[in-house]
């Protein structure tokens, strides 16, 4: 073998033997794994919400639609789409980290990310699930903050608003 | 020293049995895979940072990094291909720490009716390749190497490098065309 070959696993074994570098435990990786997979849901969560949130918000002009897409427009939120948009690329960057990332073409897969969270947005919003947001969900005073005419009362909801 | 009953035994293990020895038993088997890489990782290194001094230095801390995250590698994955990711990590932060004292490489060229297969023997054709390969650009240099000199499938370079097959298909088609018209300018 030659000497510099094994100057490099003495060295690395000199270490190991001294207890200068050390084995990180399984339970490092397996933490480190649920928190990128928790903070990938965690970002697609927050980033559907938000899309539906917008969806709700642009479908608000009913009769004298003109005059309250200029309201709406007045008044709209830039944090929403700001904190969807921020969301979104969290998740890509999360994503970047899975295995399967790299055997696919990656750009393919953040595209589809992103209209999978585009149209689950607009399902969800679709659907009325944000009626559910917005009366009991963890998002509700976010929801009550956002929607035009801020304090919705108790018969007030999505379900009132004009869908499409 | 340990017995030759025990180094034939440990002949015939493969990388992921001795990494989940390693693991779970003894880490003094760890040297037996250093044993396995280390020239071929010396010799990878050198073709990234073309350096041997700093080769070095990559092949100790990338073995080094290997051996604190062991844990988190996969036995059912390829070792060949994670340790070399290391190294091609470890690589690319020496290059990145050196860029601007990186050697300058002297120029050669060839005439243009030379036949590098016919006119230059093996060894020749190697020294010529390897300073090919120098000046052709990393993206490209790196999956060339990867296959030839190394002998890794396009599945392994794609795992190495973390590009998809298809990539690594067409830098390596891109590499040798790179390749002709810089090493048989006409």
């Amino acid at each position: 073998m030659p000497k510099e070959v094994e100057n490099i696993s003495s060295a690395v074994m000199d270490k190991i033997h001294k207890g200068q570098i050390k084995m990180r435990p399984r339970s490092y990786f397996l933490l480190g794994s649920l928190l990128v997979f928790i903070g990938l849901v965690a970002s697609s969560i927050t980033a559907i919400f938000l899309v539906s949130l917008m969806s709700f918000l642009m479908r608000t002009h009913g009769p004298m639609g003109q005059f309250r897409l200029e309201q709406l427009l007045s008044s709209f939120s830039l944090w929403v789409p700001l904190i969807a948009i921020l969301a979104l690329i969290f998740g890509v960057v999360l994503l970047k980290k899975f295995d399967f990332s790299y055997k696919k073409n990656f750009w393919f897969l953040v595209l589809g990310f992103v209209l999978a969270i585009i149209a689950t947005g607009w399902v969800v919003d679709m659907a009325g699930l944000d009626d559910i947001w917005l009366k009991r969900g963890p998002m509700r005073g976010m929801m009550r903050n956002v929607v035009p005419g801020g304090n919705l009362g108790p018969g007030q909801n999505c379900g009132g608003c004009n869908r499409n | 020293m340990p017995s030759k009953e025990i180094k034939k035994e440990i002949l015939s293990l493969t990388d992921e049995e001795i990494v989940e020895k390693v693991q779970s038993e003894d880490q003094e088997f760890y040297n037996y895979l250093m044993e396995r890489y280390q020239s071929r990782l010396l010799r990878y290194a050198n073709n990234l940072v073309k350096d041997e001094h700093r080769a070095k230095d990559v092949v100790q801390e990338a073995f080094t990094r290997a051996f604190i995250n062991l844990n988190g590698f996969d036995p059912k994955k390829k070792f060949s291909s994670w340790i070399y990711r290391i190294v091609h990590n470890e690589a690319l932060n020496i290059l990145k720490k050196y860029r601007k004292e990186l050697p300058m490489l002297p120029e050669f060229d060839f005439e243009s009716s030379e036949n590098l297969e016919k006119d230059f023997s093996q060894k020749e054709i190697t020294r010529a390749i390897e300073k090919c390969l120098s000046k052709i650009p990393l993206n490209y240099s790196e999956p060339l190497a990867l296959f030839y000199i190394e002998e890794k499938s396009y599945e392994e370079i794609g795992d190495i490098l973390r590009i998809p097959q298809g990539t690594v298909a067409t830098r390596i088609s891109r590499a040798k065309l790179l390749m002709q018209k810089i090493c048989q300018k006409k």
